[in-house]
């Protein structure tokens, strides 16, 4: 047994009752990645300092006899473009490779707030573009459940730490897929949230309108506890809900699910789909129905045209966002340096900051939001996501929440899909409709997604933790 | 007939403020084009009457007071002095930029 194969709950209870110190859970779990990571690479940085100091802290409340929350001493790991104060934050980026954090996004506050131990940041794809974490500047994430093959992206530091045990649990970013395709290649349970559940302060923004900062842990359960914890609405953050999420997200109840209908979209079983995904999928449902829950065949008859609107309106956000990093704001490159001319600083510290994908999707964006294009492109994606919003609205009146597959393909190899950017971008289609539509998304192993209504959690989280007792009580 | 031509590509990186290789506007002219003709089928979409969605889902105005609330204020003035600190150059507290005009 090591602290990091452990769920919340259990090293919660193991740590109240002094099984071990959270100073001894730390050092074990450090000495873990010391040898686990030298192959798996998950991690870009290792925060050891301020982890000792918060388990030293814990420790001494129990000490004193106080009763510590249920995440206090809890080894978290953090995407690396989520800002940990005084850390290096670089998103996985050569731009922002001298970068140092000057505050903690909300979400690590609320962490530190509860005394958990952030241990360290996780490669992620470069400005969180892409669905392998190949596209990290610094190094290749492997996947811990087949090496050969990538953990998926863009959070896959984070998944492949919590699926090798390296960390109790993760938080990650999912503006198109980026925390549930991960979450379903490394075998490990994903929550992207409503949009405006979690706030966005302290996220590198990659997408303003799709991005949300999300969970990976090992159960369901534990998504709840995490999820509970980093929500709530935030006055930093503009587009953060006015809501609180309480005791609804714990103990769901059996006659409660039972009274749930869950839609099968058929535009999501389309023919492509790799047969054991198909197959797996049908087991769940089979599953599930043993449980008594209700399913009902529904239709969300613009979702073909989901991945073409993502991929507009995405860069579209991407290329303004990314206009910050220009070598004057933020360190610049090395290699381009202080240079005296204003438009030669930019190009310069542009052109060697960013990687491949990076400058695809700025351009891709630039031509969607350019004079001649503005209407047919960026316009027309804006009028398909309402459409594509409209349909889950629709479907909604009639069931509760979406059962779909996560992704068409089996995990791949690495080095498998880097030649051709559109098979990449394949991998997303059962994810971004979530994103476009602003609705929580949870991904559960052995492989399926659950999309719930906004603000609706409490369902998607209940179904996948009474399926998750059925398997793996 | 390709959509996205080398010069177009150069029209593209100049508005990114990139400057590309040659190898990089090949690459990049075929990536591009296979992904606008493929985002392209959006346009056959009826949407005349559809209103576009600008921003994220579940969006809702706040206002408030134009003051300044110092309890509530994002960042003290320690963390103020940590961002000027990260400007590659600064003068009293300003970031330094290149000419512009």
């Amino acid at each position: 047994m090591t602290p990091g194969s452990l769920t919340i709950r259990q090293f919660h209870e193991r740590l109240a009752s002094r099984e071990f110190s959270a100073l001894e859970a730390t050092e074990s779990l450090y000495k873990a990645i010391k040898i686990k990571d030298k192959d798996i690479k998950a991690y870009v940085y290792i925060s050891r300092d301020a982890a000792i100091k918060t388990a030293v802290k814990v420790d001494a409340a129990i000490a004193r006899g106080e009763k510590v929350g249920i995440l206090a001493g809890m080894p978290i790991a953090i995407k690396d473009n989520i800002m940990v104060e005084e850390e290096p934050c670089a998103a996985a980026s050569a731009i922002l490779k001298n970068y140092i954090a000057a505050y903690d996004a909300t979400a690590v506050r609320k962490l530190k707030n509860a005394r958990a131990i952030c241990v360290g940041k996780t490669n992620l794809d470069e400005f969180a573009m892409g669905s392998s974490t190949e596209n990290s500047a610094f190094q290749i994430t492997k996947n811990p459940r087949d090496k050969t093959k990538v953990p998926g992206g863009s959070s896959g530091g984070s998944a492949a730490a919590v699926a090798a045990d390296m960390a109790v649990a993760a938080l990650g970013s999912d503006t198109g897929g980026s925390i549930r395709e991960p979450a379903d290649f490394c075998k490990v349970v994903g929550l992207k949230p409503t949009y405006g559940a979690v706030s966005r302060y302290g996220l590198i923004a990659m997408a303003s309108s799709l991005d949300q900062i999300g969970t990976i842990t090992k159960t369901v359960e534990d998504a709840a506890i995490l999820f509970r914890e980093i929500s709530g609405q935030d006055p930093h953050d503009a587009t953060s809900g006015d809501i609180v999420y309480g005791n609804e997200l714990m103990n769901p109840k059996l006659e409660h699910i039972r009274e749930m209908t869950i839609g099968l979209p058929k535009e999501y079983f389309i023919k492509g789909i790799a047969p054991e995904i198909r197959e797996r999928i049908e087991g769940v449902i089979a599953q599930l129905q043993g449980l008594k829950i209700k399913f009902k065949e529904i239709s969300l008859p613009h979702t073909k045209h989901a991945l073409s609107c993502y991929y507009i309106i995405m860069p579209a956000e991407a290329s303004s966002n990314l206009a910050r990093f220009e070598g004057i704001r933020y360190a610049p490159v090395p290699e381009a340096g202080l240079t005296e001319k204003l438009l030669e600083r930019y190009v310069k510290n542009r052109s060697r900051g960013f990687g491949p994908e990076v400058k695809r999707r700025i351009m891709l964006g630039a031509f969607v939001l350019s004079s001649g294009y503005y209407d047919a492109y960026y316009a027309q994606a804006q009028k398909i996501r309402t459409l594509i919003a409209r349909d889950f609205k629709e479907a909604f009146k009639e069931v509760d929440m979406m059962l779909t597959p996560v992704s068409p393909a089996l995990p791949f190899a690495i080095g498998e899909k880097t030649d051709d950017p559109l098979t990449m971008y394949l991998s997303d289609i059962f994810t971004v409709t979530a994103n476009l539509a602003g609705l929580p998304a949870l991904v559960v192993p052995p492989g399926f997604q659950l999309i719930g209504k906004p603000w609706r959690e409490a369902d998607i989280l209940g179904v996948g933790h009474y399926y998750e007792r059925i398997n793996y009580a | 007939m390709a959509l996205v031509t080398k010069k177009l590509l150069g029209h593209l990186a100049h508005l990114s403020r990139l400057e590309l290789s040659e190898y990089e506007l090949k690459k990049f002219a075929n990536d591009l084009d296979a992904i606008l003709k493929y985002v392209k089928e959006l346009k056959a979409v009826d949407s005349a009457e559809i209103e576009p969605m600008t921003g994220a889902a579940n969006l809702k105005n706040i206002f408030r007071d134009d003051t300044i609330d110092f309890d509530r204020r994002a960042l003290s003035a320690s963390d103020g002095e940590k961002i000027i600190g990260a400007f590659p150059e600064s003068d009293k507290g300003f970031l330094k930029v290149p000419k512009v005009l």
